[in-house]
């Protein structure tokens, strides 16, 4: 302990003030006291991940419901006036008619209840990453050892986590603070996931950048980008163990854009453009490869969004992945000198 | 008997609940216990609450104010009219304008906060209010929960053979000397009782290292006597009796022991059954640092006198029926006060020393089935943080106004210069301190003045800055605000 406590008047003439950020200050032999911004604590404790924010019964949502529901209503009647016409003139007709209607109610049935089953999956995704940043935040023992188990049973399926199950509920019992419990539920599960989300991030980011550089139209460019992050979200969200189905897909969609816009819009900044562009290789070449880069790194970053609201952790030990890690071929392509 | 009156003090507090209960329909209220020793930064929490809720500011970790749906926020006309009125004006001016802290409290003090607020919930949209109740007390008076299930002799035996110790041979000296020419059989007789008594608060008073230092040993009110300095139930001291030797009538033991008991019903138990017995939520806050600062001794002292002040509460889960009759705390929060003394690289490790020094009664409370929470906080931050370079080392430091007369090192501080302080290292290990394996002197925790903060703009008030007060408050009433 060769650190003992002491103390720098500020308004010694050896002690040099200086701001974080600035140069660093040429005083040698003098005492240099660096100011860290206030906000240094609250970074550090790690931002809160965006809530879905609940929105009430809506007027619209109540209209867009009850139009709907009468659609249905008429439509079921309109068949079964045809479904009896057609028994009564041509009973072989009819019967076909109801065997195939009782069908189509069945496949109507088991679309509702999936589509239930997803959302019910992703709001249980959701609440067990609020719980876990409960816990992180006044770290409560009892509510991460909740927050682990249900992870635990949310990847209870999963044979290639066998292992880490029965690594966890080893350590069940024992003491440990919430955020190490946390943060060995998060290796053992999200680590491999988080890699795997990554690649596909990586994947769809090339392959856009690739097809919207060549490709001859601004449409097919249009289409092709969000054909692409539908099936990038769908994608993530398979690979944390959501099933989204059309509903919960909307939702998620609307959560990743939403948070989005919080951390940074997708509307691309200037910083970016820079990046991607400014000196790049790409535009040098042609506009339409800039286009290209850009279209991609557009999409990297809604992955990073989708991989942020599909994760059923936050990022406790693990660092949350940047823009270089998933598209770091394109900012680095941006970088190089072009060849002569 | 006991069980009798303790029957009709249960009856009496359900009846009180009930009277609450239905009150409840009205506004609801939540009863926030801001629990503490003395010290501990009761009064500095509560302020800094009041304040950030009734200036509307940005709380982020407090859900309903991140979401915006914290509409407003007043004080209200408390509920108890025979107790005075928490001085929150007096206090914030203070902190703001004269950078001082509050003087230590002497009385009771209650504050209702009215919040209103927009449902979260998607069922049930729309305007909503909740009140908060809080309570300020001087911490010396909490000590007293201690007494409550404790015999006159009982505590005699304790208090004796705590003094006993040895680094405790000079302060307890003439006191000791005083107890040994005591004779518990002899008549009552009411000036050797008052002497008695006197050189016991003696001994206490300097018990207590200073008068900013926590205070371990009831009965409280011998120490912060409030309106009732003088009165007969504050006027014994504890004998040494024979183990097995029944207490003679008319004797000086029997009076002792009378006065004993009538503090105990007349003092200690209304303040608890008043204000503490039906808390919602509990916040526990502790000086960890102050504690670390003067010692093991003293750390291992806080400790004890925290568990058995805590065994007092009631907490748990609540039922239908606990929710009417008895309600109890379903919520314990242990802060550890004051976290701006130190980095943040090292409030892990202070929080780790709180859960060390907390872990039975928390332990405790985890079983009965309620949640609780652990954090370092400052409720008002008086310190920024730095780095400072000094050849080849660097330290993270924290920055700001010492207090008069406190020292670090060689220097000595005036109260106006800044200075960057680097308070040493916490322990990995938490254990070490208790263990006093930190040798004297490598880690030091000056007092600093409450930050200096500019006017907002337009004639707002301004902002005090805060350490995690937001999460506290979110885990504290984040539930009754969905
Ligand atoms: N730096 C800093 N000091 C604090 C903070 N809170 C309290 N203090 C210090 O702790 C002292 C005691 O705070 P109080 O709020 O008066 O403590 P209390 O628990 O009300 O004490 P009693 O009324 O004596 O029981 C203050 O005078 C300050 O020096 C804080 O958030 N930051
Ligand atoms: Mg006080």
């Amino acid at each position: 302990m060769s650190r003992r406590p002491r103390a720098y008047r500020l308004d010694d003439p050896d002690v040099v003030t200086v701001r974080s950020g600035d140069p660093p200050a040429e005083a040698p032999g003098a005492v240099v006291v660096t100011e860290e911004p206030l906000e240094t604590i609250e970074a550090a404790d790690g931002a809160v991940v965006p809530l879905g924010e609940r929105r009430g019964l809506s007027w619209g949502g109540l209209l867009g419901g009850a139009l709907g529901s009468l659609l249905l209503l008429g439509l079921g009647l309109a068949l079964e006036r045809f479904i009896a016409d057609l028994l009564r003139t041509a009973p072989v007709l009819g019967w076909l008619a109801l065997g195939l209607a009782g069908v189509a109610l069945l496949a109507l049935l088991a679309i509702v209840l999936r589509e239930a089953f997803g959302v019910l999956r992703e709001r249980q995704i959701e609440r067990l990453r609020e719980a876990a940043a409960e816990a992180l935040a006044i770290r409560d023992h009892e509510a991460a050892k909740r927050v682990v188990a249900a992870l635990a049973a949310l990847y209870g399926d999963r044979r290639r986590f066998a292992d880490s199950r029965a690594r966890l509920a080893g350590w069940s019992d024992e003491i440990i603070d919430a955020d190490d419990r946390l943060a060995l539920a998060e290796r053992e599960f999200l680590a491999p996931l988080d890699a795997e989300a990554k690649r596909a991030i990586a994947t769809a980011a090339r392959q856009v950048s690739l097809v919207t550089a060549v490709s001859p139209r601004a449409i097919i460019d249009v289409a092709f980008v969000v054909v692409a992050a539908v099936r990038l979200l769908r994608r993530i969200a398979r690979i944390y163990g959501g099933r989204p189905g059309l509903l919960g897909f909307l939702r998620l969609a609307r959560a990743a854009l939403s948070h989005l816009t919080v951390t940074g819009g997708v509307a691309i900044g200037d910083s970016l453009v820079q990046q991607a562009v400014g000196v790049g290789l790409a535009a040098r070449i042609s506009a339409k490869l800039g286009e290209g880069v850009i279209n991609g790194l557009m999409t990297a970053r809604f992955g990073l969004a989708a991989l942020a609201v599909c994760r059923p952790l936050p990022f406790v030990r693990e660092e949350a992945p940047r823009l270089a890690d998933v598209a770091g071929e394109l900012l680095a392509g941006g970088d190089k000198e072009p060849p002569h | 008997m006991p069980l009798i009156t303790d029957f009709v003090s249960r009856a009496g507090s359900a009846a009180q609940s009930l009277w609450e209960a239905g009150g409840q329909l009205l506004t609801p209220a939540v009863r926030i216990g801001v629990t503490g020793l003395a010290r501990s930064g009761k009064t500095v929490f509560t302020t800094a609450l009041v304040h950030h809720l009734m200036e509307g500011h940005t709380l982020p970790a407090l859900r309903a104010s991140a979401q915006g749906r914290l509409r407003r926020a007043g004080l209200a006309h408390q509920p108890d009219d025979a107790v005075a009125r928490f001085p929150y004006e007096e206090h914030i001016a203070a902190l703001i304008e004269q950078r001082r802290w509050p003087q230590s409290t002497t009385r009771i003090s209650e504050l209702r906060l009215e919040l209103d607020y927009e449902r979260g919930s998607r069922w049930r949209p729309g305007p909503a209010s909740l009140a908060l109740d809080i309570v300020d007390y001087p911490g010396e008076w909490l000590l007293d929960l201690a007494l409550l299930d404790v015999s006159y002799r009982e505590w005699s035996r304790r208090t004796i053979e705590a003094s006993r110790r040895p680094d405790r041979a000079a302060i307890a000296g003439s006191w000791r000397a005083g107890l040994a020419e005591l004779d518990p059989a002899a008549p009552a007789d009411e000036t050797i009782a008052e002497r008695a008594s006197n050189a016991f608060k003696a001994y206490l008073a300097a018990l207590r290292a200073g008068p900013e230092a926590v205070a371990t040993t009831p009965p409280g009110r011998f120490l912060m006597p409030g309106d009732l300095a003088g009165s007969p139930a504050l006027t014994f001291a504890p004998l040494e009796l024979k183990p097995d030797e029944p207490i003679k009538a008319r004797s000086l033991a029997a009076l002792m022991e009378r006065r004993f008991e009538s503090y105990k019903t007349h003092v200690v138990k209304p303040f608890f059954r008043n204000h503490f017995q039906r808390i919602d939520r509990q916040i526990v806050l502790v000086d960890v640092l102050a504690a670390i600062d003067a010692g093991p001794a003293a750390l291992a002292e806080l400790e004890d006198a925290l568990d058995q002040v805590l065994l007092a509460f009631r907490t748990g889960r609540n039922s239908l029926w606990s929710s009417l009759f008895s309600p109890r705390a379903d919520r314990v929060l242990f802060a550890a006060t004051k976290a701006d003394h130190i980095h943040h690289t090292s409030h892990d490790r202070l929080e780790a020393l709180l859960r060390l020094l907390v872990a039975r009664a928390s332990r405790r409370t985890e079983a009965a089935g309620a949640r609780v929470g652990a954090v370092a906080l400052a409720s008002v931050r008086a310190t920024r943080e730095t780095s400072v370079r000094e050849g080849w080392e660097t330290l993270p430091a924290v920055a700001g106004t010492p207090e008069a007369g406190e020292r670090v090192g060689d220097e000595v501080f005036d109260g106006e210069t800044e200075a960057a302080v680097f308070p040493g290292e916490l322990p990995e290990r938490p254990e070490d301190v208790l263990e006093g394996a930190i040798p004297p002197g490598s880690l030091r925790f000056p007092r600093f003045r409450p930050p200096r903060v500019d006017r907002g703009a337009f004639g707002r008030r301004a902002r005090m800055p805060h350490i995690r007060l937001d999460r506290a408050l979110e885990f504290l009433i984040g539930d009754y605000l969905l």
